[in-house]
């Protein structure tokens, strides 16, 4: 069953993070924390009534391509149907384009809602609001018209078409062609593979993003330009015309998320597909799909907060349950009495272990909304605070992505771990939750591809400034905090975890002055996940000193629920810091070292096996 | 038509209820708080009711402190017009009698044509508010309804309920009472623009004062309130399926006296 800590999101937003800041300014001022807590509250009941009760028996039924259509599991077209009356994903819309105009902050929470109760069909949604998105952004005014309203009231689903054959993390090496017909409509052909939702049943039409490249256009990434290739053509009137020649070749048996239908498209193959420039504009493909990436790329993020969470709730009421073994501090007595695992050192490593580690991320991505909220809210008051803020967007959202989506297949994997065999077999949900979570790594461009965007753009774009930032913040923090009784030695230990950040950065920017790009690609992993840890144990402290960790037992004033909820947020922040935190050091000697034994080794010293 | 929708906040379903430091009262902290499930059926039938006749005013009515309001907001998001909210240090402590005056007052002063509530709060399950409304005020009530409709010119309600093998079914001439069952019909979710839209619309405060009403002594008090036993453990009965039915038949005469 899908299981949400509300409670815990709500401190999250409102304790900590102060989300309620943003209603002040004017962007968000129609807004106001009670009706955020009421589409909250909307939100969890949509995914625990009716998405929630999908997951499971659409990850067993699957997708279906018949007669060149794909079906969705049964109660998808339902679920579809309701979610759009609802109105959530028109949430961070603005209210110009037909949206709500909300923060992202508070969206970054209705996304993880849905998708935690079920990843697959909320690929559907996500893939239509991220392309609606794109084109309120860059798309012309009568193109907005024709395709932003029925893709915000769900008549259009929306896609992502960037990855061929032979073009996966090398977008540049797209090879679909588009020749000029007239005004900005062109004449599409090629091959498109892996594209999520590339076709369903959901929705009367499917709206499709293509990269492709003009006839005539140079080679890369900057010869691309990007194409809305509607399924069935679209009159300029709104009215349904012919279908575009837009054909589904097939679709993907995989591990996971296997209600989501991973399409190879065919364009073009009877010469008959037309496609509309986005924004009339050639040769910008990339940086438009950017606005769509940058917005997936956190979803993806989230999409890892989510589920990682969904399994550590399910642990944990499984832990609470389940009587095996008795109590080590009877262990030489047979009869002693079963107890609940969750007695268990071991298991209650474990779990604090996934609470740190969810409730961190969770933070993380509240925090980078809240700086794309504020920086949006600001831009027109404020340039220098906008500029500060959209660093730290730029900085962040490969971190999000990438250590999210990794950390959510580890909490799975500990999830299973927690529940035993029983874990390990379909009766409970944690096995889907792994085989769901891997994909986070891969999509979106692979994690590899985040940590070299970290290394090689975010870490120097603007002088370097966003890193510099970033740590000044953490050196307040530990300025501030550093003498805190009973947390004192954990923040002073995020300080020096911040400090040797910092050399891994120095040794960066040394191996890019020395010409070893080789060094550089084979770190950057690592360094994102210095970045990642540093970040969130300094979340976590802060999220334990809010909860005001200070107070030494329950007392009238604090009531037993609250005094545990603090204690947990102190402990969270310790086990991070003791357990998880001091592998940065690891990482930092390994880097500053100099170590090259991955590059050193011959391809024949791998093995000799063939 | 104007129809009035009586509904009361309850603590959600899932919560488990502990006993507070005064043993008659449950301990409220960190209770999430909803509109009782029965109610919802009667806010849902009344907006059906309108939208139905294309024209009509929904007001819901609510008696009890402060956090009543976010159960009205959302009747206000799912479509009622505006709300009413028995918001009194004098009804502290209401019991069923009193919170039927405080709503036969508010109703005589509405007249709306048609009252709806659930057939029981889920709380404490008296079901007693409504029965007493329509005696107090006279009118025609009728109790776990799972269908109904109203004639075109509005003068009466046809109204249905489930009986064991058949169905009962009531003309009530309006004004009438119906309390909502299970059933009746699927309460929608608060769409986001009902939800931004109910910041609009009123929720008025009315006062014991207000409706010529003084506080009075409660004629029903709660002496004290206990857990209800734990369940004794299951039983599993063990052996081959001949055996294990024989004497899972003995059980049930036996031992439980079910057969
Ligand atoms: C279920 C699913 C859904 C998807 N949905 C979509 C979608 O909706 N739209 C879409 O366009 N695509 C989609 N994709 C495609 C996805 O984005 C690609 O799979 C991904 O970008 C990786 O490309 P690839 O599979 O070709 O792997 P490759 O690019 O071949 O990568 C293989 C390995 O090599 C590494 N690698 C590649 N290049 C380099 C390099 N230059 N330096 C160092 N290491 C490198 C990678 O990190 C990876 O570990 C989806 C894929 C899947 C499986």
């Amino acid at each position: 069953m899908y299981k949400a800590d509300l409670r815990a999101i709500r401190f999250t937003l409102y304790e900590h993070l102060k989300v309620q800041r943003l209603f002040e300014l004017e962007t968000y001022a129609h807004l106001s924390r009670e009706e955020c807590d009421a589409i909250i509250d909307q939100c969890f009941r949509f995914a625990t009534e009716v998405t929630g009760p999908l997951n499971a028996s659409g990850d067993r039924t699957g997708c279906r391509l018949a007669d060149g259509r794909v079906s969705t599991p049964p109660g998808f077209k339902e679920a579809w149907k309701k979610l759009f009356e609802l109105g959530l994903m028109s949430f961070t819309i603005p209210v110009k384009a037909g949206g709500f105009g909300g923060p992202h902050a508070i969206g970054v929470i209705l996304a993880e809602l849905q998708s935690g109760a079920n990843t697959a069909f909320n690929m559907y949604p996500g893939l239509t609001h991220g392309a609606a998105d794109l084109l309120e952004h860059c798309a012309l005014p009568e193109d907005q018209q024709r395709f932003l309203p029925p893709m915000l009231d769900g008549r259009f689903a929306g896609t992502m078409c960037l990855t061929e054959p032979h073009a996966g993390s090398d977008v540049g090496a797209t090879r679909t062609r588009a020749r000029h017909l007239e005004g900005n409509v062109y004449a599409l052909s090629g091959t498109k593979c892996f594209i999520s939702s590339g076709d369903h049943d959901l929705s009367e039409n499917i709206v499709h993003l293509v990269l492709a490249r003009i006839e005539g256009a140079p080679a890369g990434t900057k010869g691309l330009s990007l194409f809305i290739v509607p399924k069935i053509w679209v009159n300029e009137d709104g009215s349904l015309g012919a279908p575009n020649d837009v054909a589904t070749a097939s679709i993907e048996h995989k591990l996971g998320i296997k209600a989501s239908a991973t399409a190879v498209l065919n364009f073009g193959e009877n010469g008959r597909c037309r496609g509309i420039l986005v924004g009339g504009r050639p040769h910008e493909g990339m940086r438009q799909m950017f606005r769509m990436m940058n917005g997936a790329r956190i979803a993806v993020g989230v999409q890892g907060i989510a589920v990682a969470s969904a399994a550590y709730l399910n642990a944990l009421a499984y832990a609470r349950e389940r009587l095996q073994g008795s109590s080590v501090r009877h262990f030489k007595d047979p009869t002693a009495p079963r107890v609940p695992i969750i007695e268990h050192a071991d298991i209650r490593r474990m779990l604090l272990e996934m609470k740190a580690k969810v409730e961190g991320m969770r933070t993380l991505a509240v925090k980078l909304a809240l700086h794309a909220d504020l920086a949006a809210a600001l831009a027109a008051t404020d340039e220098g605070q906008a500029a500060y803020h959209e660093g730290q967007v730029d900085l962040l959202t490969p971190v999000v992505k990438a250590y999210c989506a990794d950390q959510a297949f580890r909490i799975c994997e500990m999830a299973i771990q927690i529940y035993g065999g029983a874990g390990y077999v379909q009766d409970h949900p944690v096995e889907q939750y792994l085989r769901d979570a891997k994909i986070f790594s891969i999509y979106e461009g692979t994690n590899h591809i985040q940590a070299l965007d970290l290394v090689a753009r975010k870490l120097q774009s603007r002088g370097g400034e966003n890193l510099t930032a970033f740590l000044k913040e953490i050196g307040g923090f530990v300025a501030e905090h550093g003498a805190r009784p009973g947390l004192a030695a954990e923040v002073r230990a995020l300080g020096e975890a911040a400090a040797a950040l910092q050399r891994a950065a120095g040794a960066l920017l040394e191996f890019f002055m020395g010409g070893k790009l080789d060094q550089v690609t084979m770190v950057a992993n690592a360094f994102l996940e210095i970045v990642a840890e540093v970040t969130i144990a300094h979340l976590l402290l802060e999220a334990a000193v809010v909860a005001g960790a200070g107070h030494g037992a329950a007392d009238d004033e604090h009531g037993q629920e609250e005094f545990d909820f603090a204690r947990g947020k102190a402990m969270a922040a310790k086990h991070f810091v003791n357990y998880v935190l001091p592998g940065v050091h690891t990482k930092v000697s390994a880097i500053t070292g100099g170590d090259r034994s991955a590059l050193d080794i011959p391809d024949g010293g791998f093995s000799t096996a063939r | 038509m104007k129809i009035l929708v009586a509904i009361k906040q309850v603590p959600d379903t899932a919560t488990q209820v502990k006993i507070g430091a005064d043993p008659r009262a449950i301990d409220t902290a960190g209770i999430t708080w909803i509109v009782s499930p029965y109610d919802e059926f009667a806010v849902e039938e009344a907006l059906r009711v309108k939208e139905k006749r294309g024209q009509g005013e929904v007001v819901a009515v609510s008696l009890g402190p402060d956090r009543v309001k976010e159960a009205l907001r959302s009747c206000l998001a799912m479509g009622c017009d505006r709300a009413i909210h028995l918001n009194d240090p004098a009804w502290n402590g209401a019991d069923t009698l009193a919170t039927a005056k405080a709503l036969a007052a508010v109703i005589k002063q509405e007249a709306p044509q048609l009252v709806l509530s659930g057939r029981q709060a889920i709380d404490d399950d008296m079901g007693a508010v409504t029965a007493q409304l329509a005696e107090l005020l006279g009118w025609p009530c009728a109790y776990w309804i799972m269908e109904e409709a109203i004639d075109a010119d509005g003068k009466t309600v046809r109204a249905a309920r489930q009986m064991e093998g058949g169905v009962e079914v009531f003309d009530l001439p309006l004004p009438a009472i119906l309390a909502a069952q299970k059933g009746l019909n699927e309460p929608r979710y608060p769409t986001l623009k009902g939800i931004m839209g109910a910041k609009k619309k009123e929720i008025r405060d009315v006062k014991a004062a207000d409706l010529g009403l003084a506080a009075e002594p409660a004629q029903l008090s709660i002496v004290g309130l206990e857990a209800p036993p734990p369940r004794p453990p299951g039983r599993v009965i063990q052996g081959d399926v001949p055996t294990a039915v024989k004497e899972l038949v003995r059980a049930l005469r036996e031992d439980a006296k079910a057969i």
